[in-house]
């Protein structure tokens, strides 16, 4: 088997945006499957909580695509990478476990609107999702790019239009699986 | 949506998230009690690893406490104190449970949070006491 890097809200969802915790603490639905499926869980940090705090609001790449944020970005994925190196090393799988459309965390899916700034008044339902990473994983990627370290990715997917957990599912057993053809 | 966070958080060693088999596994107990887990770096790391994720999980608690999010500590990790000092903060109440008995009750005897403790005077418990099923 492997470990995955999990993002940091699916074991701490105190650490959500305002209104954007789904559970109590740690998001079971995704931790289940990886420790059913023999996966070591290792936990990265939350880019936007250090960042931006808890009194955060809602936001699209726009808001965090910013000099600042990317420096403290590359400075977690240093230690990050380095800790999934430390894996790599002892010739073990590796897999990120990000959070679909997340400004930060999205693996394959981020926000995104142009449009968006100054007064926060957007009505509910503003196109935001479009394919891409989020920022922090950019950083991320673009690091173990530099070290040389592959890795597959998953997502967690409650931001996804027709969500539904046995998708989730689905998915991320098919990329933990994906390790053993 | 209600937001359901439990402003609880344990900082958890490895050895309970990732449990050898047999051993107590700390993360089903604190998830089925509505903690959040900050997960402490394994214990095998390079120091200088270690050290940047510790610096980087100080940096958090720094910011959940500043707004009366509640802490424990479960098992230990060397750094952690040096780590917590540097940004001003103290060592959590701990425990090393040997069974998740012993670390239910620890947890299920822990004061309401601040930051619930202001949203309601009365000391009730809050949203958020029960795991994401």
């Amino acid at each position: 088997m492997g470990v995955a890097f999990v993002a940091h809200c699916l074991l701490n969802q105190n650490s959500k945006v305002g209104d954007g915790a789904h559970c109590a603490g740690v998001y079971s639905p995704v931790v289940d499957v990886l420790r059913e499926k023999g996966w070591r869980i290792e936990q990265m940090p939350c880019p936007e909580l250090a960042f931006a705090g808890l009194n955060r609001f809602w936001a699209v790449r726009e808001q965090y695509d910013t000099a600042a944020f990317r420096r403290h970005c590359r400075r977690l994925a240093v230690a990050v990478a380095g800790a999934i190196a430390a894996r790599v090393r002892h010739g073990e799988d590796v897999v990120l476990v990000g959070v679909e459309g997340s400004p930060s965390m999205g693996v394959t899916i981020t926000s995104s609107d142009p449009e968006r700034g100054g007064k926060p008044a957007w009505p509910d339902g503003s196109p935001e999702l479009t394919s891409g990473e989020g920022i922090f994983v950019e950083e991320l990627h673009a690091e173990l790019d530099r070290r040389g370290i592959a890795f597959r990715v998953a997502g967690e997917r409650h931001a996804i239009p027709g969500f539904e957990e046995a998708d989730q599912r689905t998915r991320l057993e098919s990329v933990l699986g994906r390790g053993d053809a | 949506m209600r937001d359901a966070r439990s402003y609880r958080i344990a900082l958890v060693a490895d050895c309970y998230v990732n449990p050898a088999p047999g051993q107590l596994d700390g993360l089903a107990v604190l998830a089925a009690a509505g903690w959040g887990v900050m997960q402490l770096p394994a214990g095998d790391y390079p120091a200088e690893v270690a050290q940047q994720l510790l610096a980087g999980i100080a940096e958090q608690v720094e910011e959940f406490s500043r707004h009366g999010y509640t802490f424990v500590l479960v098992g230990d990790r060397d750094g952690l104190a040096a780590a917590l000092a540097q940004a001003g903060l103290p060592v959590p109440d701990r425990i090393a449970p040997a069974s998740a008995d012993e670390l239910a009750g620890f947890l299920a005897a822990r004061p309401v949070p601040p930051a619930l403790a202001a949203q309601d005077p009365a000391g009730g418990s809050g949203p958020g006491v029960t795991g994401s099923r």
